[in-house]
C-alpha cells in the first residue's frame, strides 16, 4: 500500500489544477451569465440574407 | 413601424421564429421605435466617451451599455447581429437576464450614436451604466464563489481520507498510513480554515468586541459560535495529529464551512438580482442642455458644463436641466416628479422653474440659478445617496439567539467535562470537543439565508424586488403605513370626474382638444371619445377647423360648424355674456372638493362645466380596510393640495388628521423623524417620485412604486412593479411566510441541536456520528426552506361596493369609460 504516498500527492496536484482552472472561470465572467449562452446555442452560424426564408 | 424596420433588413422571418424559443416565455410588449437624436447625440461627445467607455488596442473602444427593451431569445440575436450590419462593430454581446450589452466598435468608423440609433429603430433604448455600485457588487460574489469553490474542494478530499478512518484505518494497524492521513487531512483542512473560515472568524471578532464593549451578549450573531466550533474543532485535531492520539474532525469542518459558504452565496446572489432591478439607472436629469450662445446660436453642452446665468432654451416636451428664472415664453409646467401635483403650473417671464420639472407646452428661454448637486432634486439625491450606505447591519431573529446559544454551548462543555472527568477522564476532551463540533449551527446558520435567497427569488418572480435583508422581519412587524397620494392611492393622471351640463357640449370640446398635449385636453378626449392620444385613427372624427391655444386660459375653435370654447371658468366668463347661476355653483363646488373645474361655452353660451381629478384606484379602499383593521394606522403625505388629500382622504375611510396636503419633500422626511420618535413599531413608507425620496430612506421599511423615479428606487428597500396598492398586499402576506419558514427552519435544526448535544454529552459521538448528522440536519433545513408557499398570486381582497368610487357629489357623473 505504499503506494499510496505517491498517489495522494498525485491526486491533490490534479485537483489543485481543477481548482485553478475554476479559480480563472469565475475571474473571466464564465459564470456571470448563465442564461443567454443556451440561447446563443440555438443560432445559426451564417448571418441570414435580406429575404432569406429558410431559416 | 418595428415591424416595417424588421422587415427591410430582411429579419422577420428568423426574428420571430427565435421568439418563440424563449422558455419562460416573453412578456413582450410591442415595441415603439425610439430614436431620440438629441439624446443620442450625446454619446459621442469626448466627456462621455471618457467616463463611460474603455480603450483598447486597435483604437476600438468598449462600452457596457444597459438596453431597454430586451426580453427574449430573438432580441439576443437581433441585437447580437451589430457586427454584420454595421461596419466597425467587433463584438456585441448581450447578457439578457441582466439587459446588458457589451460593445466593441471603433469610433471612427462607426459613431455610437448611429449604433444607438440602429438599436432604437427596433425599440431598445441604449443607455449607460452606472458602474461603480453594480461591479462592487459582482466583485464580491465572485470572490465568494472562487471561495466557496475552492472549500468544497477541499472538503471533497477531506472526506475521501476520512472514508478510510471510518473504515478501521488506525495507528494500532497501519501507523506510516494513519499518519499519512491524519497530516494530508490537516494540510488540506488548513486552507479551507484560514482561507473560507477567515469569513466567519472577521465578523466573529468584530462582533465579539461590540459586545464586549456593550457588555452585552446581544450584539453577537451567528457566525461567533460557528467560528468557535471551527476553532476548536480544527486546534484539537491539529493536537491530534500531531500527539498521534485522539480523533480527528477534519471532515466535519470543511463540510461545514463549505456548505455555509454556498448559503451566503446563494443569499448574496439573490439580493444582487433583486438589486440589479432597481440599479438601472437611467439618467433624472437630462444630461445635455442647450445653451444659447452670445451670437444667438444654440449649442449642446454637458448639463454638468453649465455655469449661473447661463441662457438656455428649453423646448416643449423637455426636460429642465436646472433651477433658474424664465426670461421669455410662456408655457406649463409639469411638477409631478418634485411635488406629487399632477395639475400642471403656468409659467412666464420672471417664474422660477426647477430642475427635472418638464416643460409642457411652450418653448422657454431661462437663465441658469443653480445646477447640478446645487439644484433641489440634486440635493434630495445627495441625501438619499448618503443616507443609503448607512444602513446599519441588520439582525436576524438567528442572530439574536446566537448570544443565547454561545452561553448555552459552553454551559454544556462545562457540565460534560465536569460529568466525564468523573466517569473517565481520558474521554473528556474527546466529548468535549464532539459537542463543541456536533452543536455547531451548521443548519442553524444556513436557516435564514437560504429562506430568504428562495423567497427573494419567488417574490421577484411576482414583481417585489426586495433589497434589504430585514425588510421581511420588519414588515411582520409594522405599527404605521404611510402613503403617498398620487400613483399610489389613485391613478396619477388626470381623467373626467365629473360634469354639469349638456353631454353633445363635452362632445364638441373633445374633438377640439384632439390635438391637445395638456392632460385635461387628453382626459377629456379618453372620456368622450374613448380613445387615447396620441392616436392615428382619428381619420373619421370631424378635425376642428380652426384652433387657437390660449396660454394659461383654455382653448378656442370652431367644429362641425360651431364656436367651441373650453378654458378656465374665470377666462369662459369673460368671453361670454352669461355665466348661469347652475354652472357657476358646479364650479364652485369643483373647486372646494379640490377637482380642476373646466366650462365649455358653444356659440357663445356656456353649456357645460366638468371637473378633472385624478381617480383613486379600485384596489385602494379594501386594502385599506383590511390594513386599518389590523391595527395599523395609515397617513397619507402629499404634495398635492390639501383639499384634493382631504377629498381622497374622506373617500377612504381615513382619518382627516392623518391626511396632510402641501407637503415638501424635507417635511416629508421630518414628519417620518418625528413618527419615529413618538412610535416603537416600524414605519414603511410607500411613494413613488423624487418628493418621497428622502422619506423612504429614512423610514423603517421604504417601498417604491412602478413608474418611480430613480431617486426612490435608490432610497427604497423594496421595489414594486406592480402599480397600485395590490402588491402590496402580497408583500406583507408574503413577508409572513417566509418569517414562518424561517422559524420553522430554527425550530429544527435546534431540536438538531438538543440531540446532538445529548448524544455528545452521552459519549456518543465519534467523527463518523459527527459526519452523518451534521450533513443530514442541513439537508431538513434546505428542504424546509425550498418548501415554502411564500408569494403565490394571491386573489384580490373583495371590496365593499361603492356606487362610485371617485365622489359622491349629488351631480351627474359620467359613464366610467370602458378601457380606461
Amino acid at each position: 500500500m505504499e503506494v499510496i504516498y505517491l498517489l495522494i500527492p498525485v491526486a491533490i496536484a490534479l485537483a489543485a489544477l481543477g481548482v485553478y482552472g475554476f479559480r480563472w472561470a469565475v475571474h473571466s465572467g464564465q459564470y456571470d451569465d448563465t442564461e443567454t449562452p443556451a440561447l446563443r446555442m440555438l443560432m445559426d452560424d451564417t448571418p441570414a440574407q435580406p429575404g432569406d426564408t429558410s431559416v | 413601424m418595428v415591424y416595417e424596420a424588421l422587415h427591410e433588413a430582411g429579419f422577420d422571418s428568423t426574428y420571430y421564429h427565435y421568439r418563440n424559443l424563449t422558455p419562460n416565455g416573453t412578456n413582450a410588449q410591442p415595441a415603439t421605435p425610439s430614436v431620440d437624436a438629441f439624446r443620442l447625440s450625446e454619446f459621442d461627445t469626448e466627456t462621455f466617451l471618457k467616463k463611460h467607455t474603455r480603450r483598447l488596442d486597435g483604437g476600438f473602444r468598449s462600452i457596457d451599455l444597459y438596453l431597454d427593451g430586451v426580453h427574449c431569445a430573438a432580441c439576443v440575436w437581433l441585437v447580437e447581429r451589430l457586427p454584420f450590419e454595421r461596419s466597425g462593430v467587433q463584438e456585441a454581446t448581450l447578457d439578457l437576464p441582466r439587459a446588458r450589452l457589451s460593445l466593441t466598435w471603433n469610433q471612427d468608423e462607426t459613431r455610437l450614436s448611429d449604433i444607438g440609433a440602429w438599436l432604437g429603430t427596433f425599440g431598445y433604448t441604449a443607455h449607460p451604466l452606472r458602474m461603480q455600485q453594480s461591479s462592487a457588487r459582482s466583485a464580491a460574489e465572485k470572490k465568494l464563489l472562487t471561495k466557496l469553490g475552492i472549500c468544497w474542494a477541499l472538503a471533497g478530499n477531506v472526506m475521501l481520507l476520512s472514508f478510510a478512518l471510518y473504515s478501521g484505518l488506525a495507528y494500532s494497524t497501519d501507523t506510516n498510513l494513519t499518519i499519512f492521513a491524519h497530516w494530508t487531512s490537516l494540510l488540506l483542512a488548513l486552507p479551507a480554515v484560514v482561507y473560507g473560515g477567515s469569513t466567519f472568524f472577521q465578523r466573529a471578532w468584530s462582533s465579539l468586541r461590540l459586545a464586549w464593549k456593550g457588555r452585552t451578549l446581544r450584539n453577537l450573531h451567528m457566525d461567533t459560535p460557528i467560528a468557535l466550533g471551527i476553532l476548536v474543532g480544527f486546534s484539537n485535531s491539529a493536537w491530534a495529529t500531531i500527539t498521534q492520539q485522539g480523533e480527528v474532525w477534519f471532515d466535519s469542518i470543511t463540510v461545514l464551512i463549505a456548505a455555509l459558504l454556498t448559503a451566503r452565496w446563494l443569499h448574496l446572489r439573490s439580493r444582487r438580482l433583486a438589486g440589479e432591478a432597481t440599479d438601472r439607472l437611467l439618467s433624472l436629469l437630462p444630461t445635455l442642455a442647450r445653451r444659447i450662445t452670445p451670437t444667438g446660436s444654440v449649442e449642446a453642452v454637458p448639463a454638468e458644463d453649465l455655469n449661473r446665468d447661463d441662457l438656455l432654451e428649453v423646448r416643449a416636451g423637455d426636460v429642465f436641466p436646472a433651477d433658474g428664472l424664465i426670461t421669455q415664453g410662456r408655457s406649463t409646467v409639469n411638477n409631478a416628479v418634485l411635488t406629487g401635483e399632477s395639475k400642471p403650473i403656468t409659467v412666464a417671464e420672471g417664474s422660477m422653474v426647477e430642475a427635472g420639472a418638464t416643460n409642457m407646452s411652450a418653448p422657454l428661454h431661462m437663465r441658469v440659478r443653480a445646477r447640478g448637486s446645487e439644484t433641489r432634486i440634486g440635493q434630495l439625491l445627495a441625501w438619499v445617496q448618503e443616507g443609503s450606505s448607512q444602513h446599519g447591519t441588520f439582525a436576524s431573529l438567528a442572530d439574536r439567539l446566537s448570544g443565547y446559544f454561545v452561553v448555552s454551548v459552553l454551559t454544556l462543555a462545562a457540565l460534560t467535562a465536569g460529568l466525564w472527568l468523573f466517569l473517565d477522564p481520558s474521554r473528556m476532551t474527546t466529548n468535549v470537543v464532539a459537542l463543541l463540533v456536533i452543536t455547531c449551527p451548521c443548519a442553524l446558520g444556513m436557516a435564514t439565508p437560504l429562506a430568504m435567497a428562495i423567497a427573494s427569488g419567488k417574490a421577484a418572480r411576482r414583481g417585489l424586488f426586495i433589497k434589504s435583508d430585514h425588510a421581511f422581519e420588519t414588515l411582520t412587524k409594522l405599527g404605521t403605513l404611510v402613503l403617498d397620494k398620487t400613483g399610489t392611492l389613485t391613478e396619477g393622471r388626470m381623467t373626467l370626474v365629473a360634469y354639469e351640463g349638456d353631454e353633445p357640449a363635452l362632445d364638441l370640446a373633445a374633438h377640439l382638444e384632439t390635438e391637445s398635449q395638456h392632460p385635461m385636453g387628453i382626459a377629456l378626449v379618453s372620456a368622450r371619445l374613448g380613445c387615447a392620444l396620441p392616436s392615428v385613427d382619428m381619420g373619421d372624427l370631424p378635425k376642428p377647423d380652426a384652433y387657437e391655444h390660449i396660454g394659461g386660459q383654455g382653448v378656442r375653435g370652431r367644429v362641425d360648424g360651431h364656436d367651441v370654447l373650453a378654458g378656465r371658468p374665470e377666462w369662459i366668463a369673460t368671453q361670454t355674456t352669461t355665466f348661469p347661476m347652475q354652472f357657476a355653483s358646479a364650479v364652485t363646488q369643483y373647486t372646494r372638493l379640490g377637482y380642476s373645474p373646466i366650462a365649455i361655452a358653444i356659440d357663445g353660451k356656456v353649456q357645460a362645466v366638468c371637473a378633472f381629478g385624478d381617480p383613486i384606484r379600485s384596489s385602494s379602499q379594501a386594502i385599506l380596510d383590511h390594513v386599518q383593521a389590523e391595527g395599523k394606522t395609515v397617513y397619507i403625505l402629499s404634495g398635492d393640495h390639501s383639499e384634493v388629500v382631504s377629498t381622497v382622504a374622506a373617500q377612504l375611510g381615513i382619518p382627516l388628521s392623518q391626511a396632510h396636503g402641501d407637503v415638501t419633500p424635507e417635511a416629508k422626511r421630518t414628519f417620518i423623524e418625528e413618527l419615529q420618535s413618538r412610535t416603537t413599531a416600524p414605519i414603511a413608507m410607500i411613494g413613488d417620485g423624487v418628493n418621497d425620496a428622502a422619506a423612504l430612506q429614512k423610514a423603517d421599511v421604504g417601498i417604491a412604486v412602478q413608474g418611480g423615479t430613480t431617486a426612490s428606487l435608490v432610497a427604497a428597500d423594496i421595489f414594486l412593479t406592480r402599480p397600485g396598492l395590490q402588491p402590496l398586499m402580497e408583500l406583507m402576506t408574503g413577508a409572513h411566510h417566509v418569517m414562518r419558514v424561517i422559524k420553522r427552519s430554527l425550530g429544527i435544526s435546534l431540536v438538531y441541536n438538543v440531540l446532538g448535544a445529548a448524544a455528545a454529552m452521552l459519549g456518543v459521538v465519534n467523527p463518523l456520528v459527527a459526519a452523518i448528522a451534521m450533513p443530514l440536519s442541513s439537508l431538513l433545513v434546505v428542504t424546509s426552506s425550498i418548501a415554502q408557499r411564500s408569494f403565490q398570486p394571491l386573489q384580490p381582497l373583495t371590496q365593499t361596493p361603492t356606487s362610485n368610487q371617485v365622489m359622491g357629489l349629488p351631480f351627474s357623473t359620467p359613464q366610467r369609460p370602458t378601457g380606461t
